[in-house]
């Protein structure tokens, strides 16, 4: 048993009183089974939808040869190119990117035409990260972070005058290469 | 030379001396604070309005998760989105806990876990998810009465929302919480509209990422907009790196989470990075730039002994050392009286043998294995001296010099043939004598002599330093000059050894393999199969070639120290040019040091002090890491800095949609990470640059950057706005979970 003492006892006392594992949650749906792998990271569900789209291709394309009208939707009612054009081209070589879409989607994209905005592309996670810089990058001392206008060529490490050099040099092994992880100029063995 | 610590014009002698001690900061870190009761008024206030009128608010962040009401004010709960459960195997039960809470206990903090992937605003552990909405349910006051939450709920979001992630979320809302409806939007864009934002570009840094979302007529351009993979979380992160590789043995424990408080209460944003970067570990007012974390320790405990006690331990001592000694004497008198009895048995049996046959004589040397009456004699004489010497040690009596009698070597000169075998004998010890005792006078007279030769050299030396004082002195700093790079020399080598590929080590590695090879290398090429090893003394030297580590060269090194502090004494003295500034100490001070401004701030460095071991001091750091959404390269981060994404957004991206002005009047400064005093003005001055010069440029912060977020969503909820927008629990069955409503202030669908 846990020992007695008054503070040992105080202290399990709070433990029962945040603990929420014994409150009763009555607003819980006692019939919700979650999915026992639904926690996903990023790479993962990225990985998921990439794999998704690729299956669903083939099957559209086999729908498309079976019913060679199918997706002559977008393009028929468009207007802007003739259905006599496309359609061979199509089930010759399959749009990808139509291929993937489903109708709701479609319809969506619609939308967004009549508001103008037809040249973009839907926002996703990924295309809105940031482009690399196409600035200089400026460099600065590994070790300090002061202007650095010197760089040791054999720990790549960059540096701001002699006495840090010496500090460098003096470094053990492996240090160097943790303070090039920290610029992101690491070599990362696969 | 850079501009640093080594500027002498600002530096007295000692400047630090006058120095006043550092403010010391104490570290902050995430906390229990105290128990917190359910509400249920918020609730029962909410019922009375009914579910039109009120909603549940979630501001979903990745640093904290603020939950309330619509129609109040503030949110209710401000809550770490962690969560924690594990088992006590002692008592059989099972504990969670949420937010703060899971400090309160250890084994709580060891089985942490965050709901948002690291770094990022998405979910990733549903779980922990689920735990918080439940803390935040329960903690609310909701009762469930009527079998579920039978509130609308208002919820914010990642800007570009993975699918996935919002499809689980709603299944949880809609299927394990039976909420009767759900809204989403995003967080910086309802921050905006609380601040009566129409058109303008949000500015949104925040605890995982920072955005930049133009928004037209108070519809978000989402295409437009930009994500800079830098936050809050990612400074904290890299600052605990950077203080890592800065104390690699600091004894304390760091987590980011003092680091995330470090930032806030001691980085700010540099008005302009390079220049202030360039003199920030200058002398001058280093005191104010360097500041000073203390970590806490425990200080060796000294105990000082009053003066009594003391005293009382110095007597015992010198009451033990009398005893012991008055021990000694007894026996020393024992000794003495048993020597003397041996003594008189001795001259006993002498006078005894005088008078004796030559047989008895014999025969009674015999007993006592004397070899002869000589023998005797010997014992007796030297029998005699111990005595006389211990008693007057005893005694206290006068010394008696010890008669150094040239020894006898009068056998020397008789051939062999003359002598009986122990004469032969005796001669051959006197031999051995006398060559003893040639080789000690010689060694007497070369010690004269080195004396003389010392005596003469510096007599020399004198002489020349009066004649020709600046040859004189040439000829020592030359000799320093020698020895300093001497010491440099040695400290590359030891340095080199460090390195596996040097050529010093080579050289070692080879010398070792050489000595430990049974015919070594050399040798055998020279066909000289003799090992002559050892017989040239220079031999011996690859043994300290090859050593290294503790104690290798310690001798040697003390030496060289030893003669430049003479030759610098000599030099101080004499040479009006070289002064205390000049000695290799003061040249290797603190003082003069880059390194130590960097890592000790502008005070000197005590080693032995546990306080000081436990000081981190933050100086370049301060402005070094909030630089880095300005300049993402310094953390290594392959993504433009905020000025460029917001300029390439205003003069590239927007063409064409509205007038670039339109923007640029309204630039909305939002997200806990962009509470740094003077963001607004780098990010203006920062566009001003890249914009024509008639382009008028307004920035503005959000009233409060880290709550209007759930406000703005609270005022959403009311209104009409909300109600085209939310998705009905009806609508959720009927057209899944993947069924959402677009709307100026949320994602779009993808």
């Amino acid at each position: 048993m846990a020992p007695a003492t008054p503070e040992a006892e105080a202290h399990q006392a709070l433990i029962e009183q945040i603990d929420i594992h014994q409150i009763p949650k009555p607003f819980r749906n006692s019939h919700w089974k979650p999915n026992q792998r639904r926690n996903k990271n990023i790479k993962t569900i990225l990985g998921d939808a990439v794999r998704k789209e690729a299956s669903l291709m083939p099957t559209q394309d086999n729908s498309g040869i079976a019913t060679p009208a199918a997706d002559d939707f977008d393009t028929s009612t468009d207007g802007d190119s003739t259905p006599a054009n496309s359609t061979p081209a199509s089930t010759l070589q399959p749009n990808l990117a139509q291929a993937s879409r489903n109708l709701s989607k479609l319809v969506l994209e619609r939308n967004m035409r009549s508001n103008g905005f037809s040249t973009a592309p839907n926002a996703t996670y990924t295309n809105i990260e940031s482009a690399p810089s196409l600035a200089h990058p400026r460099h600065y001392c590994d070790i300090t972070g002061l202007s650095a206008p010197y760089t040791d060529p054999k720990t790549r490490l960059r540096y701001h005058d002699k006495e840090i050099f010496g500090v460098i040099r003096t470094l053990g092994q492996g240090v160097a290469e943790q303070y090039l992880e920290a610029r992101g100029a690491h070599t990362v063995l696969k | 030379m850079a501009p640093s610590a080594i500027d002498p014009s600002t530096q007295a002698s000692d400047p630090q001396i006058s120095a006043p001690p550092p403010q010391l900061y104490t570290p902050r870190e995430l906390h229990f604070e105290r128990y917190l009761a359910s509400q249920p008024d918020g609730y029962r206030q909410a019922r009375s309005r009914g579910p039109e009128r009120a909603a549940i608010v979630i501001d979903n962040g990745s640093s904290e998760t603020r939950a309330g009401w619509s129609f109040e004010n503030a949110p209710r709960l401000n809550i770490t989105p962690i969560f924690s459960k594990y088992r006590d195997r002692k008592i059989g039960k099972a504990f969670s806990f949420v937010g703060a809470d899971v400090y309160a206990d250890t084994t709580a903090k060891g089985h942490m876990r965050n709901a948002f992937e690291a770094g990022s605003g998405i979910v990733s552990n549903w779980d922990v998810m689920e735990s918080i909405l439940d803390y935040v349910f329960i903690k609310l006051g909701i009762n469930g009465s009527n079998g579920g939450i039978d509130m609308p709920i208002v919820m914010t979001e990642a800007v570009a929302n993975l699918p996935y992630s919002r499809k689980s979320m709603t299944e949880i809302v809609f299927e394990c919480y039976s909420a009767p409806s759900l809204a989403y939007g995003i967080d910086s864009l309802f921050s905006y509209d609380y601040n009566n934002g129409k058109t303008g570009l949000v500015v949104s840094s925040s605890h995982s990422s920072t955005h930049l979302i133009p928004v037209l007529n108070s519809k978000a351009l989402l295409t437009q907009a930009t994500r800079l993979n830098w936050g809050g979380s990612q400074s904290a992160e890299y600052l605990l790196k950077l203080i890592r590789l800065k104390y690699p043995t600091f004894p304390g424990k760091l987590n980011s989470s003092q680091m995330e408080y470090m930032i806030r209460d001691h980085c700010y944003l540099s008005r302009d990075y390079d220049q202030e970067l360039s003199t920030y570990l200058d002398w001058t007012g280093l005191e104010d730039r360097d500041h000073v974390i203390q970590f806490p320790y425990t200080e060796e405990v000294i105990i000082q002994k009053s003066e009594e006690e003391l005293a009382r331990i110095a007597e015992k001592r010198k009451e033990s050392g009398r005893r012991l000694q008055e021990q000694a004497a007894k026996m020393r008198l024992e000794k003495l009286i048993r020597k003397e009895q041996e003594l008189d048995y001795y001259r006993d049996l002498q006078s005894k043998i005088s008078n004796e046959s030559k047989k008895e004589s014999k025969r009674l040397l015999d007993a006592e294995d004397m070899k002869d009456e000589a023998a005797l004699e010997r014992t007796i004489k030297e029998l005699d001296r111990s005595i006389r010497k211990a008693r007057t040690k005893d005694v206290g009596g006068p010394e008696i010099e010890e008669e150094v009698e040239e020894p006898d070597f009068s056998l020397l000169e008789v051939p062999d043939e003359q002598l009986d075998e122990a004469g032969i004998k005796q001669k051959r010890h006197q031999r051995l004598m006398k060559s003893n005792h040639e080789a000690r006078a010689r060694a007497k007279a070369e010690k004269e002599k080195e004396k003389a030769r010392v005596a003469e050299e510096q007599r020399a030396d004198e002489e020349k330093r009066e004649n020709d004082l600046e040859g004189w002195l040439q000829e020592r700093r030359n000799a320093r000059a020698d020895l300093v790079q001497k010491v440099k020399d040695r400290e590359r080598l030891k340095a080199d050894l460090g390195n596996r590929k040097s050529l010093a080590s080579q050289n070692r590695m080879k010398s070792i393999a050489n000595l430990a090879s049974d015919n070594p290398t050399k040798k055998r090429r020279r066909g000289n199969d003799d090992d002559n090893f050892g017989a040239n003394d220079d031999d011996w030297g690859v043994y300290r070639q090859i050593a290294t580590g503790e104690g290798s060269d310690d001798e040697e090194e003390e030496d060289l120290g030893a003669s430049l502090k003479t030759l610098e004494a000599d030099l101080l003295k004499y040479d009006p040019d070289f002064t205390d500034q000049h000695t290799l100490d003061a040249q290797t001070d603190w003082t003069k040091s880059l390194v130590h401004a960097f890592l000790r701030g502008p005070r000197p460095f005590d080693p032995g002090s546990q306080a000081e071991a436990h000081q981190l001091h933050l100086n370049v750091e301060r402005i070094r890491v909030p630089e880095v959404i300005f300049q993402p390269s310094i953390a290594g981060l392959d993504q433009a800095g905020i000025v460029e994404i917001a300029a390439d957004i205003l003069t590239h991206r927007l063409n064409g949609i509205a007038p670039q002005q339109d923007f640029l009047r309204d630039i909305f400064l939002t997200g806990g990470n962009s509470l740094f005093s003077s963001f607004d003005e780098r990010l203006r001055e920062g566009l001003r640059a890249q914009l024509p010069a008639e382009m008028e440029i307004k920035t503005r912060r959000a009233k409060d950057p880290v709550l209007d977020a759930w406000k703005g969503a609270a005022k959403w909820a009311g209104g009409a706005k909300w109600k085209a927008a939310a998705v009905s629990k009806e609508e959720y069955f009927e057209k899944g979970a993947e069924y959402m409503k677009e709307h100026d202030l949320g994602n779009a669908y993808s």
